[in-house]
């Protein structure tokens, strides 16, 4: 009985991977209609989208923000790991309380009056507070009880608090912040409930354009989008395991 | 000087969570712009919120409650296989799990628009989709926490598979189903890719209402709207928080 469950459980979670698997299929489509194609297949799509500068500055501008806002997100995420309060945590946690939504919705008129409404410098500052929760949290649990007693040590050796920051917090943090960067990225990269109340049509990143085709009559340079999206988060969370195993763990 | 280095992100995370609060409060009690601007400025009424009386409420709370089950069962489910698995066979499980997740909201949702006839269905399939990989994380890393020779020890004592699960598993691993309910609910209070993309008109919910009204440029309605949601996820988390005390 255990067993069939098991097997019921691995069917469930490749059913999970059908509509990429739709996705992947319907962009290789020669001709036009979604259906999948049966006999031939083309990268005729894949050419299409390439040449659209509307897609492709997209794309651009969502690789721009995802790596501003990973970057940001990281940085600003770190001293507030450090630190020894028990409030910050919650106060940390607070934009993933919040429907997005509501965030979206919220931020619009904020934007509006404080001139970020339509900018990417906007899209970059919502995109790293909606990742504050999950940065944070990945450099907390890090950052614990093993982590503090080698800055202890340290600092008995005679190390002032930067010297200890450089050369020991930062370094045993690596793995965290690499973590924490590459989650942020591909967050940041997929992100469409918030972006689409806070873009303008020259500030669109690649999930509001493709939210801008999905309705109606949707054509496979969404397949292609999509593929696209997905294989770069691949990639950055490949990158990301490559990296971390291939340091050695100093304790 | 930790504190001082942590002040931009504190003021990240409650400006971009708190002050849009603010925001919509005061927005959702502007008159429309009526043509001319988002809205009228200066000015108050509270005819947004009387016309929330026709606001799909019903439908939005009756959609989130079978998400947050179907999420939380399937969730529970999927948490006790991920549990019983080799650690190598659970790295791919937890790869399938994620993956619709690397992929984005939006090409899942493009994907199940070719697999699935519009309607309530695919919409609630799209949305159980969503929130999934966060259910069984959450009860997963609960069910992790449970020390690995409790069941054992049960069983030698004389319990059957069925009465450790009951007696031992269910009671330890509850904070995380409860938990895994409450972030299902609210996510799916707040949807709106699934009833937008995978279904119409008649499956429309307070999101899909507030992005069609903010595309309509009615700033206020839409504010109003978003106000009242805010408050059904607020009384969702309140009720939910009590059940799990008891």
């Amino acid at each position: 009985m255990i067993r069939s469950l098991r097997t019921l459980c691995w069917l469930f979670l490749l059913a999970g991977l059908a509509p990429l698997a739709a996705t992947v299929w319907v962009s290789f489509s020669p001709d036009s209609f979604l259906t999948p194609p049966t006999g031939e297949w083309s990268l005729r799509w894949y050419g299409r989208f390439f040449a659209d500068p509307r897609w492709t500055t997209a794309a651009g501008r969502s690789l721009l923000v995802a790596v501003t806002s990973a970057a940001l997100g990281v940085t600003l995420a770190v001293p507030v790991a450090l630190s020894k309060s028990r409030r910050l945590p919650l106060v940390m946690l607070l934009p993933a309380v919040v429907p997005p939504v509501a965030l979206g919705l919220g931020l619009l008129p904020l934007f509006h009056r404080i001139g970020l409404w339509g900018t990417t410098a906007g899209v970059v500052l919502a995109h790293t507070a909606l990742g504050l929760p999950v940065v944070f949290l990945l450099l907390r649990t890090r950052y614990g009880q093993q982590l503090v007693e080698c800055e202890l040590a340290a600092r008995g050796l005679g190390a002032n608090r930067w010297l200890v920051f450089r050369r020991i917090t930062l370094p045993l943090l690596r793995p965290a912040i690499l973590a924490a960067f590459a989650v942020q990225f591909v967050l940041s990269w997929n992100e469409a409930l918030v972006t689409v109340f806070l873009t303008t049509p020259a500030t669109e990143t690649l999930p509001v354009v493709m939210w801008s085709q999905l309705r109606g009559s949707a054509s496979p340079l969404v397949a292609v989008a999509g593929v696209l999206s997905a294989g770069t988060s691949l990639v950055a969370v490949a990158a990301l395991a490559r990296t971390t195993a291939g340091s050695p763990r100093r304790r | 000087m930790i504190r001082l280095a942590s002040a931009p992100a504190v003021a990240l995370a409650v400006g971009v969570a708190l002050a849009p609060l603010v925001f919509l409060l005061r927005v959702s009690l502007y008159e429309s712009g009526g043509g001319r601007g988002f809205y009228a400025p200066g000015t108050v009424t509270f005819d947004h919120y009387a016309a929330l009386v026709h606001a799909p409420v019903a439908f939005t709370v009756g959609f989130a409650l079978v998400v947050a089950v179907l999420a939380t069962l399937f969730g529970f489910g999927l948490a006790l296989f991920l549990d019983s698995l080799t650690s190598r066979r659970q790295l791919l499980a937890l790869g399938m799990l994620l993956a619709p997740k690397l992929a984005g909201a939006l090409t899942a949702a493009f994907g199940l628009q070719r697999l699935l006839p519009h309607g309530t269905l695919a919409a609630l399939l799209a949305e159980v989709t969503f929130v999934l990989p966060y259910a069984v994380l959450a009860i997963f890393l609960r069910l992790r926490g449970i020390p690995a020779d409790l069941i054992p020890a049960a069983r030698g004592l004389g319990a059957t598979p069925w009465h450790a699960f009951r007696r031992i598993t269910l009671p330890l691993a509850a904070p995380g189903v409860v938990l895994a309910f409450q972030l299902s609910l609210a996510w799916g209070l707040g949807a709106f890719v699934g009833p937008l993309f995978l279904a119409g008109p008649a499956q429309a919910t307070l999101g899909t209402q507030i992005h069609a009204h903010v595309a309509e440029l009615r700033w206020p309605v839409a504010a109003a709207e978003g106000v009242l949601l805010l408050a059904l996820t607020a009384a969702a988390f309140a009720v939910t928080r009590t059940r799990g005390r008891e």
